[in-house]
């Protein structure tokens, strides 16, 4: 298992287009903070806790880092290493979890870099600017939601690539799904029912995760969680049995 | 040995592949012939559990690929050239193969050389020939120096010194004990190569065997004469039932061995300046043994200009 997750990684870290991707998901949202922090810190837009300011870019972060999970699965398909892949591993399964491992651990660790460099980045800027910085009880909540979100999103798009084996059409499913179509049909139901059917849009429940407000009729933190990781988990399944049962 | 037992592999209304068996024995090479569409690709995907077969089973010394530990210290594959990252390069594409096995990377070095890339190995995929890529691919196959090859195609795409390399490195697995299956367009090639063939059509199978059972059953033989006495052989020989056609200088005797024309001439006298036994081409004998079974023909440009007279 330990050298098919091995394998996986290096192929990751040998694929320029992920490298791109995983940087511009690192650094955008890092070199936005700095700046806010350097250059916006009296007007207001930071009277939030450092962590809901630095998870404020979260979305974004957990979309492109979906995209990647999409290409950790769909590349192979696209440039044909997926035969070699499993004439090296025939068991389908340990090529699966190696694959969710790998995808886990890159998101994971960006996020940790992200978080990381933008809590020292708050932390020098603040003590330039002789203010007070600590951590507080809400930021260790934010921070695990954060990589709750972007970990989970990542492992939809992996699944979702398995299932379409198309980069296209998984990445416009993985981008789509969240920013558009369940505004959609969520908005939708709830104009026609009268109810806060956003409630129970997925993907949104994740981005609720990160968010500091929260409406009175929406879910509370903890049922967002499970309600997500349940949704992901279905995804996660059936991208297993396709992956399992499909001809390569 | 490989042992393919009753392989079939259906795709939705089309049986890909019916019913096969066959097999492949170690220290030989196996060339795997049959036309365009014949099913010859999937067997080999199905071989090595890459498609799902409906029925049969295939065995590499009595284990299913699915079976192997280490697979690829068993069976060595090249399916397709193209099946490489166009973004990475030729030494990292074998480590991420050589890492699923734990090789060391000096065992990628080692292959690297065998298939003489050592100089791109650091170039990436992308900007290699087809004939690089075939090496590459063939450097995949080695790679866990397997017991059992199997080689699709191996030689599109390479110049002929590639070709004989290619030739060449077929013969010395067989040589060493390792069985080889190859599939090849390339007959002459394949003639040069092969101790047996398995040949099939639209999924079945046609023949399996030595090559020389193979040639004998299907290939056209005959025998050439050339004689100053010709049409007084050629008497004697139609009326024992044999046939004759003018060819060139001297004439081919067909439906009578060598040895009888020879008879014939030393009773009558007959004066032979050439007397030799004509075997056709593998080229030959593989399109008469697939003539019923070709499933996508083309029109021949002299047809075609027929049709519009």
């Amino acid at each position: 298992m330990l050298r098919t997750f091995k394998s996986e990684l290096l192929k990751i870290t040998t694929t320029r287009a992920i490298k791109v991707l995983v940087g511009f998901a690192v650094l955008l949202p890092i070199v936005v903070y700095v700046l806010t922090l350097v250059f916006a810190f009296d007007s207001g837009v930071m009277d939030s806790s450092a962590s809901v300011n630095i998870a404020s870019s979260a979305p974004l972060v957990a979309l492109l880092l979906g995209v990647v999970g999409v290409m950790c699965a769909t590349q192979e398909y696209s440039q044909g290493t997926i035969r070699i892949t499993l004439v090296a591993t025939p068991n389908r399964q340990r090529v699966y979890i190696a694959k969710l491992l790998t995808t886990v651990a890159v998101a994971a660790l960006s996020t940790a870099v992200l978080v990381g460099v933008s809590l020292l980045a708050t932390s020098i800027v603040l003590n330039i600017r002789s203010v007070q910085f600590s951590l507080i009880g809400e930021d260790a909540r934010v921070v695990l939601s954060f990589f709750v979100l972007t970990t989970l999103v990542s492992v939809f798009g992996l699944s979702l690539g398995l299932m379409f084996k198309s980069g296209p059409g998984a990445i416009s499913a993985v981008l789509l799904w969240p920013t558009i179509a369940e505004g959609m049909v969520f908005g939708l139901l709830s104009a026609a029912s009268g109810n806060n059917f956003f409630r129970w849009a997925p993907i949104q429940n994740g981005f609720q995760l990160v968010s500091e407000f929260r409406m009175e009729d929406n879910n509370s933190w903890t049922v967002s969680l499970l309600f997500f990781c349940g949704f992901i988990a279905i995804f996660v399944a059936l991208g297993h049995v396709l992956f399992s049962r499909r001809d390569a | 040995m490989i042992v393919v037992d009753g392989l079939t592999k259906t795709y939705g209304a089309k049986k890909a592949v019916d019913n096969l068996s066959f097999t492949v024995s170690p220290g030989r090479v196996t060339g795997f012939l049959g036309p365009n569409g014949s099913g010859k690709s999937t067997t080999m995907r199905c071989m090595l559990g890459l498609d799902v077969a409906d029925a049969g089973s295939v065995t590499f010394d009595g284990k299913r690929y699915s079976e192997l530990d280490q697979p690829l210290t068993h069976v060595g594959s090249l399916l397709d050239a193209g099946d490489a990252h166009k973004g990475r390069t030729a030494r990292n594409h074998l480590r991420w193969i050589a890492m699923t096995h734990g090789f060391p990377d000096s065992r990628v070095d080692e292959v690297l050389h065998h298939v003489g890339m050592t100089d791109v190995a650091n170039t990436k995929v992308g900007k290699f020939s087809l004939g690089m890529r075939q090496r590459l691919g063939l450097a995949v196959a080695l790679l866990g120096n397997p017991q059992v090859v199997i080689l699709d195609e191996p030689a599109n795409g390479l110049d002929p010194e590639g070709i004989r390399w290619t030739r060449d490195v077929m013969r010395n697995l067989a040589n060493s004990g390792r069985s080889v299956l190859v599939s090849s367009h390339q007959l002459v090639e394949l003639s040069m190569v092969a101790d047996d063939l398995v040949v099939i059509g639209q999924g079945k199978l046609i023949s399996a065997g030595p090559i020389s059972q193979f040639m004998t059953q299907h290939a056209k033989s005959w025998v050439r004469v050339v004689s100053p006495q010709i049409e007084e052989l050629s008497g004697l020989v139609t009326a024992r039932g044999g046939t004759v056609h003018r060819n060139g200088e001297g004439s081919d005797f067909h439906g009578i061995s060598a040895i009888h024309i020879g008879e014939i001439a030393a009773a009558n006298n007959i004066v032979l300046h050439e007397l030799s036994p004509q075997t056709g081409s593998l080229e030959e004998a593989f399109l008469e043994a697939t003539d019923s079974a070709v499933e996508f023909r083309g029109e021949s440009s002299g047809s075609q200009n027929g049709g519009e007279k």
